[in-house]
């Protein structure tokens, strides 16, 4: 089994979920996709992105 | 005679107010041409002959009095329980907040409009009711996750429905099937009895054959008037990449064809921070969709688990930073509209893939039509603002495109005058296409 069956596997245990092999032959292109544009997020300059409330119904307010 | 589903909403509306038709017979009209025409396309899985009927007396004399639409199975009613696209009673029945502001003005709720399982999915193909046909072509997907709303609407089977968008849901099967799909401004409406609740990217949509029918149905479910204002001299900003150069060239043509015909002032806009949002999108969503219990779960299609279980092993560490992008590209956005009315693009790189390949070619690459989809309709979820999908032509192969106009927070006015613009300018030669199930 690989690294990311076996963390998967043990995950979905936990969470009372079976998954079998061909599901998770799925799983594994779908997250590494995912992670793919979700690590853009990593390299993010903090400062740049302050933290700020966020109020969907309306415009934000000017600074 | 014109069968009365013929008509647009607001002729129903209208011959029903001026006693010309009675709520009864377009009742009894519209529950026959459900029966004999939505079997080639599964829009309108659950019909309540007798309870719609029921309803006739009940309703209010609003200015929707007597007029049938369909709700999504995303939203609760007072008879029945909200499945979301399964099998399972997800939320009690009871009256969710947008379906008592259409029933407050005295629509008549005929059926049940199939959706996407749990609304994860921009095709409409996979769903505890069976896919979702295109009414342009049976073999290709009606779009998602509101694919029975648009279905059905554009099948002339209701001339409204109650449709919802996390992530381009109204707009993407809006323009699959060739309506007017209006995504509203995040929280515009109660959220009770509704699965936009648990996210913070869904809101109600609304689903009608051109811009004057979704202007009745918009008016209903905000509870103001929408007078009709000018759509002419407008600015619109046209932001190139990705929106406009990662698309089938058909479906930009159509789109460029409909806008240069409008006379509105067109430029160029830059969204800081744009390259990001697919990013935030995904990261708050991933953390907002959690798992299902696990006896509806079990009951899920392969492609909706394994996206559910992926979205599960994501890292927590993403949620913050896509919080912070989220923030900055509101602001973006708020810039951008200092300069622009509304910004345009292509609802969908293409017109409807078939329901047995639905993948599409584009420059970027051959990919699942799902990707290029939500990235073209995320960012009014992920900034909250409204955006309208309006039909501007056919494909070399007969399906219809659609044109995407986002505009500010609470500008659905100016969107619904836009779409109408367009529909003068065009003398109606888009929404007036029929498909050929309706013909």
């Amino acid at each position: 089994m690989s690294n990311f069956e076996d963390w998967a596997r043990a995950t979905y245990r936990q969470a009372g979920i079976e998954v079998d092999e061909n599901e998770l032959v799925l799983v594994e292109l779908i997250y590494a996709g995912a992670l793919g544009q979700l690590e853009m997020l990593d390299r993010i300059d903090l400062e740049a992105f302050p933290a700020r409330g966020v109020d969907l119904r309306h415009a934000p307010k000017a600074t | 005679m014109t069968h009365p589903q013929d008509l647009s909403l607001r002729q129903q509306a209208e011959a029903i107010r001026h006693g010309d038709l009675s709520a009864k017979e377009l009742l009894d009209a519209t529950l026959e041409r459900l029966r004999s025409r939505d079997s080639s396309i599964n829009s309108t899985p659950v019909v309540f002959d007798e309870l719609s009927q029921a309803q006739i007396s009940q309703a209010p004399a609003g200015p929707l009095f007597g007029v049938p639409i369909t709700v999504k199975d995303m939203f609760a009613l007072p008879w029945r329980a909200a499945r979301n696209g399964t099998t399972h009673n997800l939320i009690p029945a009871s009256a969710s907040g947008p379906y008592r502001n259409l029933r407050d003005a005295g629509v008549i709720v005929v059926g049940i409009a199939n959706q996407h399982e749990l609304g994860i999915g921009s095709t409409g193909i996979y769903s505890a009711y069976g896919p979702m046909r295109n009414p342009w072509d049976p073999l290709h997907c009606a779009g998602g996750s509101s694919g029975g709303s648009a279905g059905g609407v554009a099948a002339r089977l209701v001339a409204g429905s109650l449709a919802s968008d996390s992530g381009g849901s109204t707009r993407i099967p809006a323009s699959y099937c060739g309506v007017v799909g209006l995504k509203l401004t995040y929280g515009a409406v109660p959220y009770d009895g509704y699965f936009g609740a648990a996210t913070t990217f869904s809101a109600p949509g609304l689903v009608a054959r051109d811009g004057g029918d979704a202007r009745m149905l918009t008016a209903a479910m905000l509870q103001r008037p929408f007078p009709l204002q000018s759509g002419s001299g407008l600015r619109v900003g046209l932001v190139r990449e990705p929106f406009w150069n990662d698309v089938q060239a058909e479906a930009a043509d159509a789109c460029t064809k409909a806008l240069t015909s409008t006379g509105w002032k067109v430029s160029e806009v830059k969204i800081e921070n744009l390259e990001l949002a697919g990013a935030a999108f995904l990261g708050r969503l991933i953390a907002e969709a959690g798992i299902p219990p696990t006896d509806v779960f079990a009951t899920l299609s392969e492609p909706t688990r394994a996206l559910l279980l992926a979205g599960m092993l994501a890292p927590a560490r993403f949620v913050p930073r896509a919080d912070r992008v989220r923030a900055a590209v509101r602001y973006s956005l708020a810039a951008a509209f200092e300069t622009v009315d509304f910004l345009a693009w292509p609802t969908t790189p293409g017109a409807a893939p078939t329901i047995d390949e639905p993948w599409v070619t584009i420059p970027s690459g051959r990919v699942l039509v799902d990707v290029p989809n939500v990235r073209q309709n995320s960012l009014a979820n992920l900034t909250g603002a409204p955006a309208i999908s309006i039909p501007v032509g056919l494909s070399s192969a007969q399906l219809p495109v659609g044109l995407q106009l986002l505009g500010p927070w609470g500008s659905e006015a100016r969107l619904l005058d836009a779409a109408e613009h367009v529909e003068r300018v065009s003398d109606r030669a888009y929404v007036n296409l029929v498909p050929p199930l309706a013909r």
